[in-house]
């Protein structure tokens, strides 16, 4: 998201989005209210856990030394973080001598870029006869030490055992996506982070104190990391009050706190299910935005939100001081097709992470961000959602955002945007939004050369080289007798390095006595019909209907292709090692329309 | 006096109840080579059935350059038109006469598998190579949209033609209606349903000295016992009798297939499950090895 935000920063010179999330880290759902009635039959302790946003920025003044030993030890010849606990001298000896050796140290660099990965030696400690089953050489067992060391970038363990006696590696081995014991500094350290960070501190009542921490659950955890998701070194810290159990994840390889939870303590220590990242996110996000609507109110706009099975973040009931404006938005579809392969490609849905229909899930809960200009003022606020594939962006997992704006004057936009990685670099996108207005007497235009034409029936349309529009770039509009909106589609106009729409639009009517999408909707389309065939033809076809002052639904399809040429990344990520672990690079493909309400002054009508 | 006979005759009777009945060992492995393939010029020890290819849609036939080897290269497939019948599918089993049974599971999206799909079974005849519906479960009374998944698992018992068919069907996040059904192969006739539970894997085994169907369920990472009789019904209630909780790539891993040995041991396939659409190339499978342990009588991990 950061990357995401100063890749906007360096191309934006209308439209600036301040990545200050205003309510990521409340108690309970975003929004603080009616909280416990509603979710009388979820589980408390998952409505109350805290999800921290990992763009939050928050860091503390004891983690310097820490960083700055980090680049230092990235800068040696052999860069490789010391073991920092309090060690024997043969405990020493044996790390210089683990350290010498070309097999215990093979990776240490990557191979393609030369760039160090950041790895780190967690222990040196006297080997067992169970550590020398394949050593085949005479030794004393007393004078053998095993030497642990991690790297991060790699999620690689590697050990070697060495011979103090003889000065001398008598074998080494790695173990891929293993992490050793984490040594007593490092534990240390994890619980700092953790009784430090003002959100643990709110929800235990006071700040516990170092030795309030549950050694013996930080060590449980140590059997495997607590982030399966990120693939960080992350440990879980445990403080009990009372009959209850906090748990606080905290990742050691980008010194933060992931999130807490609460559980019922058993009879032999903390009892309930077992806490890690992935399942701290997917139960706040069912039970706060997947089984109950949260309502928002901000600058006029009134709504209601929350994330579908299948159609991604959905808002309902919107209306700008107190005017109704939208019955319902969302995100039906997202189909990928792949032109190198006839025929080959998905239709994702993306949706909430259990009991769903979705093949992309939301991780983290719906952001709520301040929508700044040039000059840094507020224009509005934007509501946001990421949904991803576990393992992006390695080739054939996805990462969709979907984000809507509202502005202080009554515009808004409904966008979304791919950020790779897919299959392959012939890759073309095609969300499919569902928009559907308030109000009974809609009418619907296009803007033909010189005037806007009304649409009788249901039918749709094409943006192509030859689509014209007004002079303010509005190719659309749809109004009753009270009021009505100015439709501009993106023509890489809106400063997200959005590069065209070249969209699809449908128009379909809405009657009550039939359901087309107003509840959720299964796969709409298949992956790779090119052409207007995505799905909401279904709605129009054999027989339109009359559409004039009625209920009005708009279908709108953006079309992405892909790019992953340097300097011209589109709908696309890539994982670059900086300062000695993997980060995601994303260049991503913002599409869809802004709605300008008629109202205005200056606009032709 | 009348109360004391009374309660005499109810003792004996639980007592009958109660009482357990040994059985010999079996492996309870009867599969047969479906006749059709080698009518079609495939050799039957290179050969393996699939549902898993992400860019062909329902049942595969392959042949391998290796016996016994399913990841080795792939020198021939073939697919019957009929077999793209149920949209893209999940679990193969073959029966004594060589006929296959399997049934739908979505990939990414329901686009070739609605729901009302969900729970039927197809079969595979093993003369002609033909795919028709077997038959059709019935639906939950409550059709979850959130639950896109119906049939997952398959397991036979040899010894009386009995297969088992476990699905989540109608199932949320509040509400676990899954079952597994016995069904009489012959007859095509559902001899007992073990319901409320959303049972996954299966598979059977006769080593604890009891006819028994090991499931796991998409609730939690335990795997449960449920003992058959000798008619292949159902015979008390099942039994928490291994957790995978903690173990594999995740900690959570629920069951997806399991396999018996010869010697009855269960091979557990484990993978992250949320009913969600999520493609299983995303999940890492782990393979646990269990053994049952006389003495202590449990199932301890290889």
């Amino acid at each position: 998201m950061l990357t995401l935000f100063l890749m906007m920063k360096r191309r934006s010179k209308i439209l600036r989005i301040s990545f200050i999330v205003i309510s990521c880290c409340e108690i309970a759902c975003q929004n603080n209210q009616h909280a416990e009635n509603i979710h009388a039959s979820y589980d408390a302790d998952a409505l109350n856990s805290i999800l921290i946003a990992a763009d939050s920025l928050n860091t503390f003044p004891f983690l310097e030394e820490r960083v700055n030993d980090i680049k230092s030890a990235l800068k040696n010849p052999r860069p490789v973080l010391l073991c920092k606990d309090s060690l024997s001298d043969q405990q020493l000896l044996a790390q210089i001598i683990a350290l010498n050796d070309s097999a215990f140290t093979q990776f240490l660099i990557d191979p393609f870029s030369k760039q160090p990965y950041r790895s780190e030696v967690f222990g040196i400690y006297p080997a067992r006869q169970s550590d020398m089953t394949t050593v085949k050489l005479t030794y004393n067992l007393a004078s053998v030490y095993r030497v642990e060391m991690y790297n991060y970038a790699l999620n690689i363990s590697s050990i070697a055992l060495v011979d103090l006696q003889h000065q001398k590696v008598l074998g080494s081995y790695y173990l891929s996506n293993s992490q050793p014991d984490i040594p007593l500094y490092l534990k240390k350290l994890a619980i700092k982070i953790a009784i430090e960070s003002p959100e643990l501190q709110l929800s235990f009542g006071l700040k516990p104190q170092e030795k309030d921490a549950l050694m013996a659950s930080t060590k449980t955890s140590l059997n495997r990391t607590r982030c399966e998701r990120s693939r960080h070194l992350c440990v879980a810290p445990t403080f009990v009050k009372g009959d209850k159990a906090l748990w606080a994840i905290v990742d050691l390889t980008d010194h933060r706190l992931v999130g807490i939870r609460w559980t019922n303590v058993g009879t032999s220590g903390p009892a309930g299910p077992m806490i890690t990242e992935k399942r701290l996110q997917d139960d706040k996000i069912t039970s706060c935005y997947c089984e109950v609507e949260q309502a928002l109110n901000k600058y006029g706009w009134n709504m209601n939100y929350m994330l579908t099975s299948s159609d991604g973040l959905r808002i309902s009931n919107v209306s700008f001081n107190n005017n109704e404006v939208l019955r319902s938005v969302k995100l039906v579809d997202w189909h990928v097709s792949y032109s190198g392969t006839d025929g080959f490609g998905y239709s994702d849905a993306v949706g909430c992470p259990y009991f769903s229909q979705a093949a992309v899930i939301a991780w983290e809960i719906p952001k709520i961000i301040e929508l700044r200009d040039d000059r840094k003022n507020s224009i509005g606020f934007v509501l946001e959602q990421t949904f991803r594939s576990e393992g992006w962006p390695t080739p054939c997992n996805y990462n969709y955002v979907q984000r809507y704006e509202f502005y202080k004057d009554g515009k808004f936009r409904v966008s979304c945007a791919s950020i790779g990685r897919g299959c392959g670099n012939t890759g073309t996108y095609l969300p499919v939004f569902r928009i559907a207005f308030s109000g009974n007497q809609n009418n619907f235009s296009e803007w033909n050369q010189n005037a806007w034409q009304p649409w009788e029936k249901e039918r749709w349309n094409s943006q192509t080289p030859l689509t014209s529009y007004t002079a303010e770039g509005y190719q659309y509009k749809i109004e009753n007798t009270q009021t009505g909106y100015l439709m501009e589609p993106g023509r890489g106009q809106f400063n997200d390095q959005g590069r065209g729409d070249f969209n699809y639009v449908y128009v379909t009517k809405h009657t009550k006595d039939r359901d087309e999408g107003e509840n959720d909707l299964v796969t709409i389309g298949p992956c790779c019909n090119i052409d207007y065939r995505q799905g909401p033809e279904k709605f129009i076809e054999p027989a339109p209907e009359n559409i004039q002052n009625s209920s009005l639904v708009i279908w709108y399809v953006a079309q992405l292709r892909n790019d992953d040429r340097k300097g011209y990344e589109y709908c696309w990520a890539e994982n670059v090692l900086e300062k000695g672990i993997w980060n995601t690079k994303s260049f991503p493909c913002f599409c869809g329309p802004m709605f300008i309400p008629l109202s205005k002054p200056g606009i032709k009508q | 006096m009348q109360k004391k006979y009374l309660i005499f005759v109810v003792s004996v009777f639980l007592l009958n109840s109660c009482k357990e009945e040994m059985v010999d060992f079996s492996s309870n492995n009867c599969k047969q080579n479906p006749f059709f393939i080698q009518s079609m010029g495939f050799i039957p020890a290179n050969s393996f059935f699939s549902t898993s290819e992400e860019r062909i849609m329902g049942l595969v036939l392959h042949q391998s350059d290796e016996v016994g080897n399913p990841n080795a290269r792939i020198v021939k497939s073939f697919q019957h038109p009929s077999w793209r019948l149920g949209g893209w599918l999940a679990p193969i089993l073959i029966d004594n006469t060589g006929d296959i049974y399997t049934a739908p599971a979505p990939f990414i999206s329901l686009l070739d598998n609605p729901v009302a799909n969900q729970n039927t079974i197809y079969r595979v005849d093993s003369k002609t190579g033909i795919m028709n519906v077997f038959m059709k479960l019935p639906l939950a009374d409550t059709n979850s949209i959130q639950n896109p998944f119906g049939i997952i698992g398959m397991a036979l018992l040899c010894e009386t033609n009995t297969l088992f068919v476990s699905t989540l069907a109608g199932s949320d996040r509040q509400h676990e209606r899954g079952a597994i059904y016995a069904i009489d192969i012959p007859s095509k006739k559902i001899i007992d349903k073990l319901s409320g539970i959303d049972a996954m894997g299966m598979g059977i085994s006769y080593v604890t000295g009891k006819r028994e169907l090991f499931f796991g369920t998409g609730r939690t990472s335990e795997v449960f016992s449920v003992v058959l009789n000798k008619k292949g019904e159902f015979s008390g209630l099942a039994q928490m009798v291994i957790s995978l909780s903690g173990l594999g790539a995740s900690g959570d891993d629920k069951v997806r297939r399991i396999r018996t040995d010869a010697l009855g041991n269960l091979e557990i396939h484990g993978i992250s499950f949320n009913y969600n659409l999520i493609p299983q190339r995303e999940k890492k499978e782990t393979v646990y090895h269990f053994y049952y342990e006389v003495e202590s009588k449990k199932w301890m991990l290889k």
